[in-house]
């Protein structure tokens, strides 16, 4: 299995390379809508002001290493039919995508991390003032977001076995995980409703826990029960995947090919 | 003129017969057009859960904005986004060589041949938004009032047009695999809140340099009555100087273009 994960690794390695530039063209344009957040929130809540720039580039990172794409490239490949070469392979599709997410999260980790340094000598507020103890538990939290933010959109991938339109699906979810993830606010700035919807669906712990934890937004119960429902959640994912790729299977008429 | 004009008419027949071969995504279309605008009321909801102005604007002001913000966007979508990718393709593939040998302008001809009807519905839901945000306001637009309104978001979309223009025109210099849109998308995106919100140097920016924040501010503020015959006047003479330097620059770029095909 790890020489296998050695060569897959070494290919997507090779792949990413010849896309480089795009990759890093395209994580700009991720960073704008959270920065328009921000500064939203700066006109109403000028006192917190440094508090919100923590926050927002917290989520930019947060956002970047958590982001998942395994729904739209799974979608192309089942309605092109395309996907039947990766199942005659003796090793499952899904490890292609993983060893993808993995080489891409160190492109961007690589590129983020001397980002953020660089900026912390300018603006004081992003000098990382945090214990020991939440950095160690930042760390799986953010873990446990991009298993979760990955998990969800594989599984969502392989309802295209069934329906067509599945990226529209996927977006909506985006869009809703808009509110409920964090990135629209920090969740102790949602009305009341929004907040307890959020702490029980996975949305927050893809992108709002881990910056939670690192901002102390989050208390220890609130960081124990947080964990426990995520990992429920990663559970219930890998079950439902598991299910749809059996059912899946049966289901798929490789299109063309 | 009138050719143009004839022309156009011809496109829109053109496009809507080819629409009309996918009626079932109507439906669907329809569906994401109200979730969008949902969502962005929503949006909008949530930050005046914790405020009662924003920059300077009430919240039935900032839903007047998103309905010009919206109404703006499905105009574009409508008209200039199929259109501006195909730019590329022509340019990489050589197919422009068909453009340019019709007698037709042909920056005319590559921005509106293909046009996107359900977009429209985002117009029209942008309408219905500035609509309700009035009510809310209770401010019944004077004629003067609307008839500002259509000049300054007239002139909006030219500018918008104008400038993507330019930053397409730039590809045929630099032949990129993706199209550009997304830079735009980017810098749009801040015109979807009160400028007056943007603080300092950025501010600056996006007054002067990418008035992004001026498209949709002042249709907004023509239509709740707080419109200035200086700056609309202003806005329409600097449209109509973007759309003379884009044009230009066209020309300028066709000179280089060195057709791919053989």
């Amino acid at each position: 299995m790890v020489r296998k994960y050695i060569a897959l690794l070494r290919m997507k390695y090779v792949e990413m390379l010849a896309y480089r530039l795009a990759t890093i063209v395209w994580m700009t344009g991720a960073v704008v809508q959270p920065l328009i957040t921000m500064i939203v929130w700066m006109n109403i809540r000028p006192s917190q002001s440094d508090a919100f720039v923590f926050y927002f580039m917290a989520l930019i990172f947060v956002e970047r290493m958590t982001s998942a794409w395994d729904v739209w490239e799974l979608d192309r490949e089942i309605r092109h039919g395309t996907f039947s070469t990766y199942i005659l392979r003796p090793l499952h599709p899904i490890h292609w995508a993983i060893a993808e997410n993995i080489v891409y999260k160190g492109l961007f980790l690589v590129v983020l991390v001397p980002f953020w340094a660089v900026l912390a000598l300018f603006v004081p507020v992003l000098r990382l003032d945090v214990t020991g103890t939440q950095m160690l538990l930042f760390l799986p939290a953010l873990v446990l977001g991009m298993m979760l933010r990955f998990l969800f959109s594989y599984t969502c991938g392989l309802l295209g076995f069934w329906i067509t339109k599945v990226t529209a699906v996927y977006s909506m979810m985006e869009v809703v995980s808009l509110f409920l993830s964090g990135r629209i606010a920090p969740l102790s700035m949602l009305p009341p409703v929004l907040q307890q919807w959020s702490i029980f669906l996975p949305f927050r712990y893809m992108i709002g826990f881990p910056i939670d934890i690192l901002t102390g937004a989050a208390n220890r119960a609130d960081i124990a029960f947080g964990f426990l429902v995520a990992s429920v959640w990663v559970m219930l994912l890998i079950v439902a995947l598991c299910l749809l790729w059996k059912a899946g299977l049966k289901k798929n008429q490789a299109v063309g090919g | 003129m009138g050719r143009y004009w004839r022309i156009f008419r011809e496109f829109f027949r053109a496009c809507f017969v080819e629409e009309l071969e996918y009626r079932s995504e109507f439906l669907s279309n329809l569906l994401s057009s109200f979730f969008g605008i949902g969502i962005a009321i929503l949006t909008v909801k949530i930050f005046f859960y914790q405020t009662d102005q924003l920059g300077g604007w009430t919240y039935a002001d900032v839903l007047v904005l998103l309905g010009v913000f919206n109404t703006l966007r499905g105009l574009i979508d409508f008209a200039l986004r199929p259109n501006m990718p195909r730019l590329l393709e022509h340019i990489r593939k050589g197919t422009l060589d068909y453009i340019l040998t019709k007698p037709v302008d042909s920056m005319f001809y590559v921005s509106f041949r293909h046009l996107m009807f359900w977009r429209l519905i985002d117009v029209l839901l942008g309408l219905g938004v500035i609509g309700y945000g009035l009510v809310q306001q209770h401010y019944m637009p004077s004629l003067l009032d609307v008839a500002m309104f259509v000049i300054s978001i007239g002139s909006s979309f030219v500018l918008i047009y104008a400038l993507w223009m330019m930053l397409m025109t730039t590809s045929f210099w630099v032949i990129r695999i993706d199209d550009l849109s997304f830079i735009f998308d980017s810098f749009f995106e801040t015109a979807r809140f009160p400028s007056g919100m943007y603080r300092g140097w950025l501010r600056i920016i996006l007054t002067y340099v990418l008035p992004a924040a001026v498209i949709t501010n002042m249709p907004a503020l023509s239509l709740l009555g707080r419109w200035n015959v200086v700056t609309t006047a202003v806005s329409v003479g600097i449209a109509g100087f973007f759309l003379w330097l884009s044009h230009r620059f066209w020309r300028f770029a066709l000179r280089s273009y060195t057709s791919a095909s053989s």
